[in-house]
């Protein structure tokens, strides 16, 4: 009787992990197909859980828009600095080194229409490791920053 | 009567011993899956030390669990030196979403141990990407999520399988001792 029992969760449970394998499976392919389309037309600096972009990268017009500054304490100095010539954005993050916050370093490209972060202070550098993206968002989670890319052509009249 | 004092007092001690060392490896499997990264995504985890959750489960009770499971993610908040930080919420997400789903599913008897580790791991995914919503204060997490739910059900197989196993030994070792 108990074996019994014991067999038929076991048949269910095999059966659990093959619907749920199937079923993600197929949201993993359907977003796989589905976000490898097209390439983006901006990228949005965020910094904290704001939803204003700080810096954006037009990739239309090719170039920088910068709608603020970020707000830090006085004895950082003021960020973002935005570098034309060696082509970065730098921010402050969050993440912290002996009670100092660390900087975040994001490199566009206009002409591949990339964003990379290239230098960043945090556990296990998750966001650094990404390297160069076209469309997938790059989160620095320790750091609280983030880099969101739009492909959406109107967006400019909306704004 | 002195006797039934003692042995009562005697299995209360060992469960209290027990349930610290069950904590103690609970948090090092923590602090080890933090710092060798297996997981793709910014501030998730695959909940390796899940296990322990789902063990306490089996052998002890929802209670029990939830309430170790809560002190692991605290201490390695505090040892890690994240407590309160972003990822910190993500953890206490996943790690309670994970568990309640886990009570309510062993609850209905439908499953064995292996099914109830599966969708434990599927919540904690939940749990974490939820609270990365929140913590980010954007939807752009999302993106990972199919990924990491891909790459839970293998995690939630094998910390199942050696719930699976632990449990069973677990039941004649503890059955000796105890009579």
């Amino acid at each position: 009787m108990i074996e019994g029992k014991k067999d038929s969760t076991n048949k269910r449970d095999i059966l659990l992990i093959t619907i749920l394998l199937l079923v993600v499976g197929g949201l993993f392919l359907y977003f796989q197909l589905f976000q490898s389309t097209g390439e983006a037309n901006y990228a949005h600096v965020y910094y904290g859980s704001s939803n204003d972009p700080i810096v954006t990268i037009d990739f239309v017009k090719n170039e920088i828009v910068q709608y603020s500054q970020q707000d830090v304490p006085n004895q950082y100095g003021s960020f973002p600095i935005i570098d034309e010539g060696k082509r970065t954005i730098t921010l402050l993050g969050d993440y912290e080194i002996n009670g100092v916050r660390q900087i975040v370093v994001i490199q566009y490209d206009f002409g591949l229409k990339t964003v990379q972060i290239i230098e960043e202070e945090s556990p296990n550098n998750i966001c650094s490791r990404e390297g160069a993206s076209t469309g997938k968002p790059l989160i620095c989670l320790p750091n609280r920053v983030r880099v969101e890319f739009e492909t959406n052509d109107d967006s400019d009249f909306t704004v | 009567m002195m006797i039934l004092i003692s042995q009562c007092d005697m299995k209360q001690t060992r469960k209290m011993i027990l349930l610290a060392n069950f904590l103690a490896i609970a948090i090092v499997l923590n602090l080890i899956e933090s710092a060798i990264a297996l997981s793709p995504v910014p501030g998730a985890k695959l909940g390796f030390a899940n296990v322990i959750t789902l063990i306490i489960l089996y052998v002890y009770s929802f209670k029990d669990s939830t309430a170790l499971t809560l002190l692991r993610v605290i201490l390695v908040g505090l040892l890690s030196g994240r407590l309160l930080g972003p990822t910190f919420y993500m953890s206490l997400s996943g790690a309670a979403a994970a568990i309640i789903a886990m009570g309510i599913l062993k609850k209905t008897n439908f499953f064995g141990i292996l099914g109830v580790s599966v969708v434990g791991s599927i919540f904690h995914v939940f749990g974490q990407i939820g609270a990365g919503i929140f913590v980010i204060g954007s939807t752009a997490i999302i993106y990972w999520m199919p990924l990491m739910l891909l790459l839970s059900i293998p995690a939630g197989v094998i910390t199942g399988l050696i719930g699976k196993r632990f449990v069973s030994v677990w039941d004649t070792w503890h059955n000796k001792i105890e009579n």
